[in-house]
């Protein structure tokens, strides 16, 4: 493999990211499997960058799961996504961040077909005039909340206190990255790096010391495929899909794994769980999974923050040797801790996972 | 005066000059490059007959040494201009103007950059080449052919249309040359490595030429190459530096995976660079794939929208050495009609 | 009715086919053709054919609700179509025509109704923990049931504010927030779209003998969990 290829590519994929008063856009998947990471995020942005950015109690799912779903109408999903920019416009602001890959997808198709289709963006408008008399200007800048921590990636790098690097050995970890269709694929020109060799995580992993693994199934999809997962029957499609990654990542013995989006890191984080439980296999070597971060994880772990403050004790496939392989401190009898320090029940063991 | 300036010193250009010469015509060519040849000195054997390119080159410096044409090297034009007497001006970079009475635009076409194609891993990937890549490879060769990773290949795929047919990389058109090529180069790589698996990646197996048909025969029946009716998708490098496909077998509607040791991305033909730095200046039009647009496609392939500007070879599209050659040749009739009518 | 008429009414569907080349490199590249009997290519072929009869055997098939939506396919058609947008406006057609509930995945429509669908308007996500019960979920492993068995804690470690007013991950939706939404549902159609899809699947849901109560809902856990594994159309 060679970068200066990618570096070529990379070169002509860079988006203008907004520097700083940003409206967010929570995420239905991030929020409910990954809260503290939202946290984080907000976190980094106000503590460590100094940004300003708006969490509004207001704001609502866009629906893209439901759209995905072919149960809610493309006008509809419109019609909420212009609501979030009317409570962006009303609260005095131009630039969207957006939480979930498939909502900075919609973002983007919607604001692509506006433009090719400027009486269509009339009729969004009058349909959400007349359902909340709401008016709403579109946004200035859209960034994923990826592309926000990749802009400041060097700015956290000079705050680190830890980095991507194996404490023994001295190496830089190899860090195997997935991105999430709807990023870049729908919009090349949208995501950081492009479709092929998305530079978003990269970008990170890269300024925090860590080593990018390529891997031959790393553009496939995590397998969600929103009905082929939402619909107990159809679920065979979703597991198969991520084992089809998993065993193509496998033989680069990747130390962790990053994803853009926050479906595609629980995916890969529960299907691991899933297939050493019915067939008794995992992909590291010893018998305990790969852990898998979404990047907010990662940054915070560079940054020095409490992995039980981030959420890592929530992950099915467990983080601790990562932890050690980094030398990060962190007190094992914290983890089932709640916020005022009362001991939580432990949780189950798994059959074959290794905890 | 000159009669004719002929830009570009190729097989067009300097069929047309040698033509022209003999026809008593005073002809300049300009080109480029440091030599005369153009793209025939990177190729190595020429479709259908495999006979060495360097056969053909080697005729046309003979051709051409025994004429004395008058060739500036190392030159390329920066713009053309009609003046209202009919003579052309042309600017060159070597602060030389010419004023010629006819322009014959033998500028061809540069090769489709496949780095442009990213789901190819070009210029990522070691053992991922072009077809000029590969004939380069087998132009120098010495001893057992290897991929550029120092492996013997047992396995190699042959993708067509890189660059051809494809919106998404800017070029719809067809480069109607690969095809053919990538036979020939299968069919080579089998000679070189018997117990190899060859497989060509098509769309549409465009043959149209004298021998092009029997070629493809032979590379069936005789060599086995194998044919496998899709488009590439993407590739990936494995573990080992071999490569991972994904194509879909269209014929049987199934996608697949194809690991192969090396990769060659058959690259289709664009206009020349050259060729679009002066088109402007002298109001010259050009077709929707860019290439220099001919007057009339049956019946006036060698002229142009300006009057006193032809076209010889490759810079109307896509051609082959033998319908290059015979383009250049009726090029050279052409501005005889048009000398003689000045006259 | 004119199928074809119908789908080209959908910006989508416009946007989505231009002509294609039969090249395979969607095919190639969709997880949905990896797993199932389908292939994105062929539904293309199909559509551009414009007849009539195939469109609409298509429209009745389990072949349209393959797809996983990735769209995958986008990024590489070298004409600029996208069949996952053409899958979309199909999906839309046979929901409008009724036919949808004559396929086995089809039927499915009325679970993601029923549960994606139903909690944008009452919780104003598309997911929430209570959504994802863990014995519909074993996939979700047993620190999943862990959090959710210890959920206000645990949600709180985390500086989430589950089902609290005020902003945060997780919080409870204001009324007057889910009120928009609902009449945004209305204004544009959502509401007579998810009325439509459970009219006619109560309808289908009688001719098949199952109930679809609140209490006792046959015919949801049936679409939810039933798999022939006989994929071939």
């Amino acid at each position: 493999m060679n970068l200066e290829g990618k570096k070529q590519i990379w070169s002509s994929y860079q988006k203008d990211i907004a520097e700083d008063n940003y409206y967010y856009a929570r995420s239905c998947i991030r929020q409910n499997f990954y809260p503290a990471s939202e946290v984080t995020f907000l976190r980094i942005l106000r503590e460590e960058l100094g940004k300003n950015i708006f969490d509004d109690p207001n704001h609502t799912t866009c629906t893209g799961i439901g759209y995905h779903s072919d149960i809610v109408p493309f006008d509809t999903i419109q019609t909420v996504i212009a609501r979030h920019f009317a409570l962006m416009t009303e609260a005095g602001l131009e630039n969207i961040a957006i939480s979930c890959v498939t909502s900075f997808g919609m973002y983007t198709e919607i604001l692509d077909l506006w433009e090719h289709f400027p009486e269509q963006l009339e009729k969004i408008r009058e349909y959400l005039y007349k359902a909340t008399k709401r008016e709403f200007n579109v946004p200035k800048n859209i960034a994923h909340t990826s592309d926000i921590i990749y802009k400041f990636r060097e700015e956290i790098a000079q705050k680190a206190k830890y980095k991507l690097i194996n404490k023994e050995t001295g190496e830089p970890l190899r860090v195997v990255e997935h991105i999430g269709c709807h990023y870049a694929k729908m919009f090349p020109t949208k995501g950081v790096g492009g479709a092929e060799f998305p530079q978003v995580l990269s970008g990170m992993i890269e300024s925090w010391g860590g080593n990018v693994v390529d891997y031959p199934e790393r553009r496939h999809c995590c397998g969600f495929g929103f009905r082929n997962y939402l619909i107990q029957a159809n679920r065979g499609y979703s597991v198969s899909n991520t084992k089809k990654k998993l065993e193509s990542m496998k033989p680069f013995k990747p130390d962790f794994i990053v994803a853009n989006c926050p479906g595609c890191a629980m995916f890969m984080d529960k299907w691991q769980y899933t297939l050493a439980e019915m067939e008794g296999v995992t992909y590291d070597e010893n018998g305990y999974g790969i852990p898998v971060l979404t990047y907010e994880e990662m940054a915070g772990l560079v940054l020095g923050y409490n992995p039980w403050d981030l959420g890592l004790q929530t992950h099915q496939v467990q983080c601790e040797s990562l932890l050690d392989k980094i030398g990060i401190e962190y007190d094992p009898k914290a983890k089932y801790l709640d916020k005022n320090g009362n001991q939580l029940p432990i949780p189950e063991s798994p059959m074959n996972l290794k905890v | 005066m000159i009669d004719v300036l002929i830009i570009g010193g190729g097989i067009a250009g300097l069929e047309t000059a040698c033509s022209l010469q003999d026809l008593g015509y005073e002809t300049v060519i300009v080109e480029k490059e440091k030599t005369i040849g153009g793209h025939l000195n990177d190729w190595d054997t020429l479709f259908p007959t495999h006979r060495s390119a360097a056969e053909v080159l080697e005729h046309y410096t003979e051709e051409t040494r025994k004429r004395a044409l008058t060739i500036y090297l190392n030159t390329y034009v920066i713009s053309i201009k009609k003046q209202n007497d009919g003579i052309f001006e042309v600017q060159t970079s070597r602060d030389v103007v010419f004023h010629c009475k006819s322009v014959v635009l033998a500028s061809g076409y540069q090769l489709f950059n496949a780095e442009r194609k990213e789901e190819y891993g070009y210029k990522i990937y070691d053992n991922v080449l072009t077809s000029a890549d590969l004939e380069k490879r087998l132009k120098n060769l010495q001893g057992e052919f290897t991929t550029p990773t120092g492996v013997t290949p047992k396995r190699i795929a042959f993708i067509h249309c890189v660059g051809s047919r494809d919106e998404k990389s800017g070029n719809h058109y067809c480069s109607k040359l690969c095809c053919v090529t990538a036979v020939k180069q299968a069919i080579h790589m089998k000679q070189l490595c018997p117990q190899a698996d060859v497989f060509c990646c098509y769309m549409d197996l465009r043959m149209y030429g004298p021998g092009f048909e029997e070629m493809y025969r032979e590379a069936q029946e005789k060599y086995h190459v194998q044919f496998i009716r899709g488009r590439l998708s993407e590739v990936a490098e494995n573990a080992n530096g071999s490569l991972q496909l994904k194509v879909e077998d269209t014929l049987a509607a199934r996608p697949s995976r194809l690991q192969v040791d090396m990769l060659v991305l058959m690259v289709g033909m664009e206009t020349a660079k050259s060729t679009e730095l002066f088109a402007q200046s002298c109001g010259l039009e050009c077709a929707s794939n860019r290439f220099v647009k001919t007057k009339d496609h049956h019946i006036g392939s060698n002229q142009t929208n300006v009057d006193g500007i032809f076209t010889a070879g490759a810079s109307i599209g896509p051609l082959s050495v033998f319908d290059t050659v015979n383009h250049a040749k009726s090029a050279a009739f052409a501005v005889n009609d048009y000398l003689k009518a000045m006259k | 009715m004119d199928y074809v008429a119908e789908l080209e009414k959908d910006i989508r569907f416009q946007e989505a086919l231009h002509s294609c080349l039969n090249c395979g490199v969607c095919s190639a590249i969709c997880p949905a053709a990896e797993f199932y009997n389908y292939d994105p290519r062929m539904i293309v072929t199909t559509v551009q054919r414009r007849n009539n009869d195939e469109i609409e055997r298509l429209l009745k098939s389990n072949t349209i609700w393959y797809c996983g939506q990735c769209m995958s396919c986008k990024t590489r058609c070298p004409r600029g179509n996208t069949a996952g947008m053409i899958i979309q406006a199909l999906r839309l057609l046979s929901q409008k025509c009724g036919f949808f509930t004559e396929s086995e995945k089809g039927r499915q429509q009325y679970g993601l109704k029923k549960t994606i669908g139903e909690s944008i308007l009452k919780y104003g996500y598309c997911v929430h923990p209570i959504l994802v019960k863990p014995e519909l979920h074993p996939e979700q492993g047993v620190i999943w049931e862990w959090v959710v068995q210890n959920q206000d804690a645990v949600f709180d470690r985390l500086g989430a504010n589950l089902y609290k007013d005020g902003a945060g991950a997780m919080r409870k939706i204001h009324q007057k927030n889910l009120d928009e939404l609902a009449e945004i549902f209305k204004v544009t159609g959502g509401d007579d779209f998810y009325n439509l899809i459970e009219e006619d699947s109560k309808k289908k849901a009688k001719e098949m003998n199952m109930s679809t109560d609140e209490n006792n809902n046959e015919y949801l856990m049936h679409v939810l969990t039933y798999n022939s594994n006989e994929h071939q159309d």
